[in-house]
């Protein structure tokens, strides 16, 4: 099967400690005020003593039929066939029409580079064999990313052992974040 | 992950312009077509005024993009799943070939040709042509927020609204010009004629937005709750007060009033010229509302 990049998160391992978003600016510059990636907090949920509070890591979901390469007036968003979408910036003219598609707010415009911008999956750290950046420096290992075909990677072991959800799915883009939100004791061995 | 508007009020000037200028555009076509000499200032104002506001807004696109010395890219090619890749041709087609329609419609001295039946002849020609790409360039912006796949922008009846409320900023213009000018001032069986159209117009927009209401009730939870975001959240007293009441119902009073005759003749000016002003600034704020509370409102989790 093709090659299908994609994130599986999982909540429970999640202590909203933000260092996903310090080593994503850290590896891929993002302008201050901006981030690529983020940790939303669900509050408090119920009274105590039976009290529940959570903390969801994203980023762009690398979406299937992505709305924000659909709606590019050049073609500078684009999907590669390892499922990763990107940005060309020589084509890329700041029209905003992508961040205004994303459902998930996935993009902003880089006010340094008058362009889109957006997580790559850290395209440059992958071809050197190694995870991306927010995946690499997430102590909970709550983050992992990887081929979602490949039944040797950790992400399609995590998918064939645990209920997964995915976000938004009503917007109709077919997003590859699937959150886990059970407990996971052990990641399982894989690529 | 942003906070902010990605679209602004540039946008929001560029949707209301290109929407006067279509407008404008086809009040005059329709007055050459089927008014000929009778309705000849009604011609000659949508000629005079469409170019501008299209070529302004144009401006403010321009001014909107984060690398503005990329634009060509947009006329390197068509990309057919993009609204916004083929509204960029319209545009540029659309404001060249009005400031030729413009042009054909300056005093005889300015002309190239001899002849003045030439001119006449081309005139006739645009004036075919013209309202195909009118509707295009005014009910385009609507189907670019349609694709943009937010809660608010989704309905169908985005294109039909900004499509209606187009025409009817164009005709409020061409009356404003047509009431205002001392030369070419419309004659009363000309301000008559775009009034009642424009009474029809208003009335197909209030019934528009009733529809949208209507469909948003029917549609998923983050549809509701954005269109709640007009009805009475946090753009409630713009849509109220300056679309619906100040921009549709007062026009719509003075505009009928007017036509039933129960306004004396000294006022009749003043009146028409008061209801076409409040015309497009209501049209303003439809395009303001409708951008701001779009990005306002998401996706309900």
């Amino acid at each position: 099967m093709a090659v299908k990049m994609g994130f599986v998160i999982i909540t429970s391992r999640c202590i909203d400690c933000d260092a996903c978003m310090v080593a994503c600016r850290a590896e891929n510059q993002a302008p201050l005020g901006y981030s690529r990636n983020w940790v939303t907090n669900s509050g408090i949920k119920g009274r105590f003593p039976k009290v529940k509070q959570s903390f969801e890591p994203g980023n762009c979901m690398h979406c299937d039929s992505p709305s924000c390469v659909a709606v590019c007036p050049t073609g500078a968003s684009y999907k590669r066939s390892d499922g990763i979408v990107l940005v060309e910036d020589a084509k890329c003219v700041g029209c905003k029409y992508c961040v205004e598609a994303c459902p998930y707010d996935a993009r902003f415009l880089n006010p340094n580079t008058g362009k889109a911008d957006k997580c790559t999956l850290c395209i440059q750290r992958l071809e050197q064999g190694l995870q991306p950046a927010c995946v690499q420096t997430c102590l909970g290992k709550a983050r992992q990313a990887g081929d979602l075909n490949d039944p040797d990677s950790v992400v399609a072991k995590l998918l064939d052992l645990y209920p997964v959800r995915r976000l938004l799915t009503d917007a109709g883009t077919g997003p590859n974040i699937y959150y886990i939100d059970v407990p996971v004791s052990e990641i399982p061995e894989g690529k | 992950m942003h906070n902010e508007f990605a679209w602004g009020m540039l946008i929001v000037i560029y949707l209301f312009t290109a929407g006067l200028s279509a407008g404008a555009m086809v009040t005059s076509n329709s007055a050459l077509l089927f008014g000929g000499e009778k309705y000849a200032r009604i011609g000659r104002w949508g000629a005079y005024i469409a170019p501008f506001p299209i070529a302004l807004g144009t401006g403010m696109l321009l001014l909107d993009l984060g690398s503005p010395f990329n634009f060509y890219h947009l006329f390197l090619q068509l990309q057919v799943k993009s609204p916004m890749s083929y509204g960029s041709w319209s545009i540029l087609l659309f404001t060249l070939l009005s400031l030729v329609y413009f042009y054909l419609w300056l005093p005889e001295r300015y002309q190239f040709w001899s002849q003045p039946q030439r001119a006449v002849h081309w005139q006739r020609l645009l004036a075919k042509v013209m309202p195909i790409l009118a509707v295009i360039v005014a009910s385009y912006t609507g189907v670019l927020l349609n694709a943009a796949a937010r809660p608010l922008w989704q309905t169908p009846l985005l294109p039909e609204l900004f499509l209606v409320s187009a025409f009817s900023t164009g005709i409020a213009a061409v009356i404003l010009a047509g009431s205002l000018s001392r030369r070419w001032r419309a004659k009363h069986h000309e301000l008559h004629i775009l009034t009642v159209v424009d009474v029809v117009l208003v009335v197909i927009e209030l019934i528009l937005f009733a529809a949208m209401g209507l469909s948003a009730q029917l549609g998923t939870l983050s549809q509701r709750q954005a269109f709640a975001q007009l009805l009475y959240g946090h753009y409630a007293w713009m849509f109220w007060l300056l679309i619906v009441i100040c921009g549709l119902v007062i026009p719509l009073v003075l505009e009928t009033g007017e036509l039933k005759g129960k306004v004396s003749a000294k006022w009749a000016g003043s009146l028409a010229i008061g209801s076409s002003f409040l015309v497009l600034f209501g049209g303003f704020f439809v395009r303001y509302v409708i951008t701001y509370a779009g990005q306002w409102t998401g996706w309900v989790r």
